[in-house]
């Protein structure tokens, strides 16, 4: 699906870009408050990324990462684990999701929105474990990445499967000039 | 989805496949001894004595018992209490209570490993 930043008024982008952080906040909120933890340290199931994964596709990276971080830093203040080692995992995961999620956005039609929420799911979840043994000083969480990458799995794809529903839906109200 | 998509996925299960063989070949356990790192220090634990431990975290107290020569995680102060619901501490299995800094693990053996034989 082509990039739409070239055919969107600057103020339609804003509002997009608006609407995607509004959006992952909630999504993720609602992991954080409602959906009870799983039994992995700093493992969530990432629902919020699938405003990361929209963002790839109807905008650019540079946008999908204001919203990777805005969402991080909102979520983080209204939970407060912004400044603690929760949101320092946090950050880790969004980053590193976003990052692989945009190299395999850029390589083209070989991946789709299911492949870069599978490998984002992945990447988030490794790097949210290297973070926890970073801010506790021992490696003894990177002992559960087996487990981690394996649940990382079937919430890739779940993401993504929701990515792509919202995508279908999105890009006809983003630009109706487009069939 | 694409092949490339497949070709992730693929990936993914062979990547978790190896790290859950490698975490398995790398830690020998005793299973006799444990310990436990916080913010304060390292805590070794000897799982042949019942008894509880208390280490002081980052956000409050996080409380182990050690009860059948087994290492538990039975409270602490952290809002999510996800070190709690994984309670046991098992090998190659870890509890950690990431908003507390506080780890928990079984110590490995230094007389375990090695060649069992010696092939010519």
């Amino acid at each position: 699906m082509p990039s739409l930043a070239d055919t969107s008024s600057p103020s339609r982008r804003v509002a997009t870009v608006a609407s995607l952080l509004a959006l992952a906040c909630v999504l993720g909120m609602v992991e954080a408050l409602l959906v009870p933890p799983l039994p992995v340290p700093g493992l969530k199931l990432g629902v919020a990324n699938v405003a990361v994964v929209v963002a790839l596709t109807v905008l650019d990276p540079r946008d999908a990462l204001a919203i990777s971080i805005g969402r991080v830093l909102i979520v983080g203040i209204a939970t407060g684990t912004l400044f603690g080692p929760v949101g320092a995992m946090s950050a880790a995961g969004a980053i590193a999701s976003w990052a692989l999620m945009s190299l395999l956005a850029g390589a083209g039609p070989r991946f789709s929105p299911i492949g870069w929420s599978v490998a984002g799911a992945a990447a988030s979840v490794t790097a949210q474990l290297i973070a926890a043994s970073a801010t506790i000083g021992s490696p003894s969480p990177l002992m559960l990445m087996p487990v981690s990458l394996g649940l990382s799995l079937p919430s890739g794809i779940v993401v993504g499967l929701l990515s792509r529903l919202l995508i279908s839906r999105i890009s006809r109200e983003v630009t109706p000039a487009i069939a | 989805m694409t092949r490339g998509d497949v070709g992730i996925i693929v990936f993914l299960v062979l990547a978790t496949a190896l790290s859950a063989v490698t975490m398995g070949m790398a830690q020998p356990f005793t299973e006799a001894a444990a310990t436990i790192k916080g913010p304060g220090g390292t805590t070794t634990v000897d799982l042949s004595v019942d008894g509880t431990i208390v280490i002081e975290g980052r956000t409050g107290p996080v409380v182990f018992e050690v009860r059948d020569h087994a290492l538990y995680c039975i409270d602490s102060s952290c809002p999510d209490r996800l070190c709690v619901r994984m309670g046991l501490v098992r090998p190659g299995r870890p509890v950690v209570c990431a908003p507390a800094g506080v780890s928990a693990m079984l110590n490995t053996s230094l007389e375990r490993g090695g060649l069992d034989a010696v092939s010519r």
